[in-house]
């Protein structure tokens, strides 16, 4: 019955020792791991586990941190539980791997432990030969992440790469590298600058060694030189289409230097979108409307406004006398001097086309209902006035009934046919005028010759010479004769006054001697 | 027996039923798991065998045993204790410790048997089994009120003269008197090869002695405690009969039984010492 329920014969073991163990089964064995009086003390344990025993020496690794150190192996590590017993056991889910000196967070916390805790990744070559172990791991990266960068970067790869992926590289900060990025660098995949190619048959992305100093590493310059090989004096990292300086930018390198009023025009009048955008610069009408609406259109196509108008000013106009003599209405005289606006701008809007090259398209005729219209047919005022001088009058007035000989003829129209009224204000007068003298002229004497009511001056007054010569004293009243003929007009035509106006008395009623002697 | 004395027996009993419900209760999620998983679980390190609690069911079963034989070897075999209680009773004792401290030390194992030591655990085993036997066979003989085993003569004559109380205590029709004091003589047995089958003929004769004696009493319309105690008288008489029949075979085996008992008690000793040596040179003296 003994035997039959005892395999071994004075197995005093409790328990078949774990796989890892067996080796150590037996009775002279027990002291291998067994203190007598002292049960299993960790002296005995790191008698043999020497690769724990350094770490623990080195204060490193989980044997090392608050959670063991104290403890008995024997509290985690037991034995005698059988072949098959695990030895080291726990739970992989709530294990706090940052004991070990190494936190699991990001993407190391989703691995299971085998994924890192193989041989591959075991570099001593002891532990490398364990069927399994947790030691051996070194917490550098590249023991076992591949080296993407293929040694071209020596610095630790958790300076730029954090734990959650590979990609991005979240801790890389590209502005302490030797090119930090700014402005629109900072949009650019990096992919543009770093080139992914396939070096040692890998898939490798070049971040060391690039040049960066000229722009011209990366960029291909569009102005082909033309502004030299400093590209920052113009453009920013901002962008490209941002020019910096811009008040420093010479613009007479391009092709359409600014002059006269360009050079006050803000870029953006022109330049729209960017400035490095090209611009159509060939024609105003690039940039400028046509403020004339195409007035100027011949079989369709506007001539530039340069034929008129430069860059000192759109108000004035290089457009000649000379060329406007050669259109439909040449200007000679006062029109020379009449300002543009005069007539090509008699409403809001300036006018070139269809504004009539009569005088009444734009002069207003001040005669209408004062002259019959017979002697100005059409309107035409060049019958009497010229452009030259307006006051010029070369009408013939013999075609009316009273034609102007003698001084009448040095007289000015507005002499005769223009009065002031009571107000002051000059009133025309063509019409209707009476052909007598008083009409126009004064009577000095006072109504003394006047016969029926009208005084003829002509009686004795020539219209040519005013000085009488062809009165004839002696078919008055009162012949000259004798002494008479010597003496003085004024000796016996006195100068009175009556009801306030002095005038000559010549119809002298009282013609006795006594009355002068 | 008194009712003291069965106060007494039911307490040993319950303590021995109770200790092992309570172990089994706290224990079974622990003892019921394979070797390899129990070291994780949360109980092990009370209920391993050199656990707070384990070792210390170990350790008090053993004494338990050790006190429980060594008690009953001196109380049989010294003058001097013998006036100190009865041997009957000293047994039954003997068998509370013998029956509590197995237990204790199979709690101890963990149910866990291998070894040098689950020599001395099966011979514990074989030992308490064979008590259990050895008591069986104990009380199939007779014996004094000290526990002297009766001679043949002095059973037979326990016997109780059931003619002359039937006829003086009871008025029974001579059919059933004549009934019942037949069911208490002795039968001569047929040879049967088959012990079991024996037995078991025997036994179903004795329950059918008994139903007749039943329904003969109560035709004849006695009080139900009358009834139940001729019946009684009856029963005590076919038992009588009954170890009177087997008193050679059972004296016969009963020692032998000591033969078997006794050297497995030694052997569960001898190892036990080498356990506990082993235990103590190797630095496990549980509260000590």
């Amino acid at each position: 019955m003994l035997f039959s329920t005892v395999p071994v014969i004075a197995q005093i073991s409790p328990g078949q020792l774990a796989s890892v163990h067996s080796h150590l089964e037996g009775i002279s064995n027990c002291t291998h791991c067994h203190t007598l009086g002292d049960k299993v003390t960790n002296d005995k344990c790191l008698s043999c586990h020497t690769e724990i025993k350094a770490r623990l020496d080195l204060h490193k690794g989980y044997h090392a941190s608050s959670e063991v150190k104290g403890k008995n192996c024997t509290s985690c590590h037991s034995d005698h539980h059988g072949l098959t017993f695990q030895i080291i056991r726990f739970d992989k889910e709530k294990f706090n791997h940052t004991l070990t000196g190494f936190t699991l967070s990001g993407a190391h916390s989703k691995k299971v432990c085998k994924d890192c805790h193989k041989a591959e990744f075991i570099a001593n070559g002891k532990l490398k030969s364990k069927k399994f172990t947790y030691l051996g791991l070194n917490t550098n990266c590249l023991p076992c992440h591949t080296d993407y960068h293929q040694k071209t970067i020596t610095a630790p790869c958790l300076n730029c790469h954090g734990d959650a992926a590979f990609k991005p590289a979240p801790k890389f900060n590209h502005a302490s590298a030797k090119f930090p990025l700014q402005g629109m660098h900072q949009t650019v995949p990096c992919v543009k600058c770093h080139p992914v190619t396939m070096t040692n048959t890998i898939k490798f992305q070049q971040f060391s060694g690039i040049l960066y100093k000229q722009c011209s590493n990366c960029h291909t310059d569009p102005h082909h030189g033309q502004f030299g090989p400093n590209c920052m004096s113009c453009h920013s990292e901002a962008s490209f289409h941002t020019v910096k300086g811009i008040s420093n930018f010479d613009h007479f390198k391009t092709k359409y230097p600014l002059e006269n009023k360009h050079q006050g025009v803000p870029c953006k009048s022109c330049h729209k979108t960017n400035v490095t955008d090209p611009v159509k610069h060939s024609r105003c009408f690039d940039c400028h409307s046509d403020y004339h609406y195409g007035q100027f259109a011949k079989q369709g196509v506007i001539p530039d406004c340069s034929g008129c108008h430069s860059t000192k000013g759109f108000t004035g106009t290089s457009f000649t006398i000379e060329q406007h003599n050669s259109a439909n209405f040449k200007l000679d005289g006062a029109h020379l001097a009449t300002p543009c606006f005069a007539c090509h701008k008699k409403q809001e809007k300036w006018s070139f086309r269809q504004i009539g090259i009569r005088c009444a398209d734009c002069h207003k005729d001040i005669h209408e209902g004062f002259i019959n219209k017979k002697y100005y047919p059409d309107n035409n005022c060049s019958i009497c006035h010229n452009p030259s001088h307006w006051g010029e009058v070369s009408f013939d007035h013999s075609l009316t009934q009273f034609a102007i000989t003698g001084p009448h003829a040095t007289l000015s129209c507005r002499a005769c046919h223009f009065k002031k009224d009571s107000t002051g204000v000059d009133q025309q007068q063509f019409a209707d005028m009476s052909a007598n003298c008083s009409n126009c002229h004064k009577d000095n004497h006072n109504r003394q010759f006047e016969t029926n009511g009208i005084t003829d001056c002509l009686r004795c007054h020539n219209a040519s010479l005013w000085k009488i010569t062809t009165f004839d004293h002696n078919k008055t009243t009162f012949k000259l004769d004798g002494k008479h003929q010597n003496v003085a007009c004024a000796k016996c035509h006195k100068t009175v006054t009556e009801q306030n106006i002095t005038y000559v008395l010549y119809k002298i009623k009282d013609t006795r001697c006594e009355s002068c002697h | 027996m008194s009712y003291t004395h069965k106060l007494y027996i039911f307490a040993l009993s319950a303590i021995v039923l109770v200790t092992f419900a309570l172990l089994c209760y706290y224990g079974y999620s622990y003892y019921r798991l394979p070797l390899e998983e129990r070291f994780f679980h949360q109980g092990h390190t009370l209920l391993k065998p050199g656990g707070g609690w384990g070792h210390g069911f170990g350790i008090i079963g053993s004494l338990s045993m050790i006190l429980g034989i060594v008690l009953y070897m001196v109380r049989k075999r010294s003058r001097f204790l013998g006036r100190f209680g009865l041997l009957k009773h000293w047994l039954e004792f003997h068998i509370f410790l013998c029956t509590l401290g197995p237990v204790l030390v199979l709690f101890h194992t963990s149910f866990k048997f291998g070894g040098l030591v689950a020599v001395s655990f099966w011979s514990m085993v074989a030992v308490f089994l064979s008590g259990v036997i050895g008591r069986f066979i104990y009380i199939q003989i007779p014996r004094t009120i000290e526990g002297r085993e009766l001679s043949l003569n002095e059973v037979r004559d326990l016997k109780s003269n059931i003619g002359t109380i039937l006829s003086e205590s009871y008025k029974l029709d001579e059919e059933s008197y004549n009934l019942i004091l037949d069911s208490t003589k002795r039968k001569v047995e047929l040879y049967e090869k088959n012990v079991f089958l024996k037995f078991t003929r025997k036994y179903f004769n004795e329950r059918k002695t008994i139903s007749s004696v039943k329904a003969a009493v109560k035709k004849n319309n006695l009080s139900r405690a009358d009834r139940k105690e001729v019946v009684n008288l009856v029963k005590h008489d076919i038992t009588l009969n009954r170890r009177i029949d087997r008193l050679v075979t059972m004296q016969n085996l009963f020692k032998y039984w000591h033969v078997a008992h006794l050297p497995f008690a030694i052997v569960m000793l001898i190892i036990m010492v080498i356990h506990v040596g082993v235990t103590i040179v190797l630095g496990y003296r549980w509260i000590f």
